[in-house]
């Protein structure tokens, strides 16, 4: 039984370590919190479940939302951001402007979905389970499990073996510097957006196939979810993101099962503010707290 | 629309003030601590079981509701004033998920989701305009004194905060435990207000609306968390589709302001009247 | 204008005089990851007199004011200010020990008024409690008027007086100088940092600014002088030490040290 719960803890985790990539990815680029971040993954939710309400198949439906939510993202930062960047005041500033980003998302897709919890059809996936080794898996889990593993080795060779991946990290160590060495910032800040947006609307599509529900409020707990796992992980670090995310969704997982219901976030949400308290910069973090000498 | 209407309209206004002064006094010093809406929680929660339960008198549950946001930031000050940025915004919103999960959870002194009904209206008009009268004359004394300053200077740099004497973890560590006293009283009068309190009222929501009122006043000056509230509270009032677009139209607000106008509307005037001033005085 | 007077005026008599001590540096070494920014410095800066901090760009001039004003850790060696060792202090309690400073890029409160700018600097002589700030007792308004009046003070003998309520973010470039001196020698130091103070200022500025530092130190202050422009430190200087890639390559009287090979290999940039 423990087996089995570590086992569903670590496919949810999986979401959560996909959809906190992207999260930490514009932190680490970019040094803001995108509060909307969570509006990208209800978003990627709705793209996909009305593409497949509309007749598109499931794959298709996929990458419409994986776009969809990618163009948003790159929308946000040109409407909310780019600006902001400018007047040095973007760490402060960003955190509002995303604030409100979220918020006209979210009550759009209230909007659209009249305020109700939205289902998949019946057998939108197909729902089929496989046993071993005394364990009970669905093909969906598998899914997951599968694409979360593809888009992060893909994300991990975008980063460190690709010439986007260098102007990237150029740009996240020194903006300045990276534009006298010939890179164009907004370039980056498009591509590490639209990457950012289309992770998180998958993640949307996979939770919402995962529990069958798709409704406006969706992305809050996940963005509440996200600061916990790039915190542990250290904002900023993609290998924090994802071992955090994995351990975040076992943890979440056995606290439910074996701990008494209601508890489980404040749990969460104390380990978070201990982390903070004791490890400011997680476990793989390397960025400056910026208190006393340095 | 009867009086009635325009006065309760009022009372909610003096109320959103009073949270948006636990929000200002904090930016202004330049903290990241989006921590008033637990205080306000806490306040209102000590509140409503005091009164409900306890049978205790409404002055002396909104004092123990003041002096419990007070100690509730005393203590979360020592280790949040050693974060910045980014890291205390995350610190004190994992504060405010804390609280509101222990509103659902702990059920036998909270009530759970249902929260607590049936709390006596034992505050009017006039309490709330005296108890904001006196956060009004706090936040004057210290824009006037060498402690407002000091907050400015933290908030405008630190390095040179720093070079100046100042310490800015004691600043921030002052304006944490005064946001902290407002949270608590206005939350406790909120209580013996509105006649039932639930966990999630204290959320994510509230905290964004208390933001809202600062970014669109701004935070340098006193009178700007008022002007921000004044508009947040009437905006909706003022025709019917603004009314049910509320969240659209504070999300849509909150990105202009900041973009376009980052000081907020008072400091604005302030700084275009001084500008004004100062090219007719040289 | 009479800058001895000045400082009697606005500074001895509202407070106690500050014995004057000797600022030693001793073997200080900043090492950022592998590179070594400064390495093994060692010199004095003492009261009554201007020292001179000169060296190429790079020389690891600015990350040796920042160990100094406590904004940057010390990888080795210790500071001191009389027997007070300053070397792990944060910065707020160095400058309550009298250490004042300007910075090279000016960093001033951009928005707020001149008048404003200069006011905090008085913040290590507030004597005011927190309660009569928070209650808007009479001691706190008090203070805070008086020190506007010392603040105006120093204002018109900085001849500054009539851009009181300008903001100070508008000023002209040499102007703003001004101000952050103003607001460095309202916190009555022992010892003022100055970095690059007369940068981009044409030569009669420099003179009269030059004429306010040789004023201070005769009072009994202990400068510190970082500049690139030779000519103004070997006119104000009675010790010169010269950085080069963090090493303190000379110390001296101006004349020694101008003749010094390894300085003039140094500024040629052979060395």
């Amino acid at each position: 039984m423990l087996a089995q719960q570590i086992m569903n803890g670590l496919v949810a985790g999986a979401v959560y370590a996909l959809f906190a990539l992207g999260f930490t990815l514009v932190f680490g680029v970019h040094r803001i919190l995108n509060l909307a971040h969570g509006a990208l993954l209800m978003a990627g939710a709705f793209i996909g479940l009305y593409a497949v309400l509309a007749g598109i198949p499931l794959w298709f439906a996929i990458i419409l939302a994986m776009v969809g939510a990618g163009t948003l993202s790159v929308l946000i930062d040109v409407l909310a951001f780019r600006r902001l960047r400018a007047s040095g005041q973007a760490e402060f500033g960003a955190i509002i402007s995303s604030i409100g980003a979220n918020l006209v998302l979210v009550s759009i897709a209230q909007r659209i979905s009249e305020t109700k919890v939205l289902r998949f059809p019946f057998a939108t996936f197909p729902v089929v389970f496989y046993r071993f080794w005394g364990l009970r898996v669905s093909l969906l889990q598998l899914a997951i499990a599968g694409s979360v593993a593809f888009l992060l080795g893909l994300l991990s060779w975008l980063i460190f073996h690709t010439s986007l991946g260098r102007q990237v990290r150029a740009v996240a160590g020194n903006p300045r510097a990276a534009v006298l060495l010939g890179v164009n910032p907004d370039a980056i800040y498009l591509r590490t957006f639209f990457l950012s947006g289309a992770m998180a609307g998958l993640a949307g599509v996979l939770v919402g196939l995962s529990f069958n529900s798709v409704h406006f409020m969706m992305g809050e707990p996940y963005l509440l979810r996200a600061f916990v796992v790039v915190i542990l992980g250290g904002l900023g670090s993609i290998a924090g993101a994802v071992v955090a995310g994995m351990g975040l969704g076992v943890l979440q997982t056995l606290a439910t099962a074996y701990l008494p219901s209601g508890l489980t976030d404040t749990i969460i949400f104390s380990l978070l503010f201990l982390v903070l308290m004791v490890r400011p910069n997680g476990l793989f973090g390397v960025a400056n707290t910026g208190v006393g000498r340095r | 629309m009867g009086l009635g209407v325009y006065q309760s309209l009022f009372d909610v206004f003096l109320l959103n003030c009073g949270f948006a002064f636990s929000q200002f006094i904090v930016l202004r010093a330049g903290v990241f601590s989006i921590a008033s809406a637990a205080y306000a929680g806490i306040g209102g929660y000590a509140t409503a079981i005091l009164v409900t339960r306890y049978g205790v008198s409404a002055p002396v549950a909104v004092a123990a509701a003041t002096a419990l946001g007070l100690i509730v930031a005393g203590v979360l000050s020592i280790p949040l004033a050693r974060l910045r940025g980014v890291y205390q915004a995350i610190a004190t919103l994992a504060f405010v998920e804390i609280v509101v999960s222990l509103g659902f959870y702990a059920e036998d002194l909270t009530g759970g989701a249902m929260g607590i009904n049936g709390i006596p209206k034992l505050v009017g008009t006039g309490t709330l305009c005296v108890a904001l009268g006196a956060v009004l004359y706090l936040m004057v004394a210290i824009d006037r004194s060498g402690l407002g300053r000091a907050f400015d200077t933290v908030r405008q740099d630190e390095t040179v905060a720093g070079s100046l004497g100042i310490s800015v973890q004691r600043s921030h560590a002052i304006a944490f435990i005064i946001s902290g006293g407002i949270g608590g009283l206005f939350g406790g009068l909120q209580s013996l207000y509105v006649y039932s309190i639930e966990p999630q009222q204290f959320g994510f929501a509230l905290l964004v609306s208390m933001l809202a009122s600062i970014v669109l006043g701004g935070r340098g000056t006193v009178i700007g968390p008022i002007i921000g509230t004044a508009i947040l509270t009437a905006l909706p009032e003022l025709a019917r589709p603004l009314a049910e677009n509320r969240p659209l139209i504070h999300g849509l607000l909150l990105i202009v302001i900041i973009n376009y106008l980052p000081h907020g509307v008072a400091d604005s005037l302030a700084l275009l009247r001084r500008r004004r001033r100062a090219a007719n005085a040289v | 204008m009479e800058w001895p007077i000045l400082w009697r005026s606005c500074a001895v008599d509202a407070a106690p005089p500050m014995p004057s001590e000797t600022l030693t540096l001793r073997h200080v070494t900043k090492r950022f990851g592998g590179v070594t920014a400064v390495s093994d410095v060692s010199f004095d800066i003492p009261p009554g007199r201007i020292t001179g901090l000169i060296g190429p760009n790079g020389a690891g001039k600015s990350t040796l004011v920042n160990m100094i004003a406590g904004v940057l850790t010390l990888s080795e060696g210790d500071i001191r200010l009389g027997s007070r060792l300053l070397s792990q202090a944060p910065a707020f309690e160095v400058a309550r020990s009298g250490i004042a400073r300007t910075f090279q890029n000016i960093r001033l409160l951009a928005e707020a008024s001149v008048l404003d700018n200069v006011l905090v600097g008085f913040h290590r002589l507030e004597r005011a409690s927190l309660a009569s700030h928070l209650l808007g007792l009479p001691a706190s308004w008090r203070e805070t008027r008086d020190l506007r009046a010392r603040a105006r003070d120093l204002l018109n003998r900085f001849g500054m007086q009539r851009y009181a309520e300008y903001p100070a973010g508008g000023l002209s470039y040499g102007h703003q100088r001004r101000v952050e001196m103003m607001r460095a020698l309202a916190t009555q130091p022992r010892l003022l940092m100055l970095d690059e103070p007369v940068a981009g200022m044409n030569d009669v500025e420099a003179a009269e600014l030059g004429d306010i530092f040789a004023s201070l130190a005769r009072d009994g202050m202990a400068v510190l002088l970082i500049e690139h422009n030779v000519p103004f430190v070997m006119r104000l200087c009675a010790e010169i030490n010269v950085l080069d890639t963090g090493r303190l390559i000379a110390s001296g009287p101006p004349g020694t040290v101008m003749r010094d090979p390894a300085v003039i290999a140094a500024y040629l940039g052979t060395g």
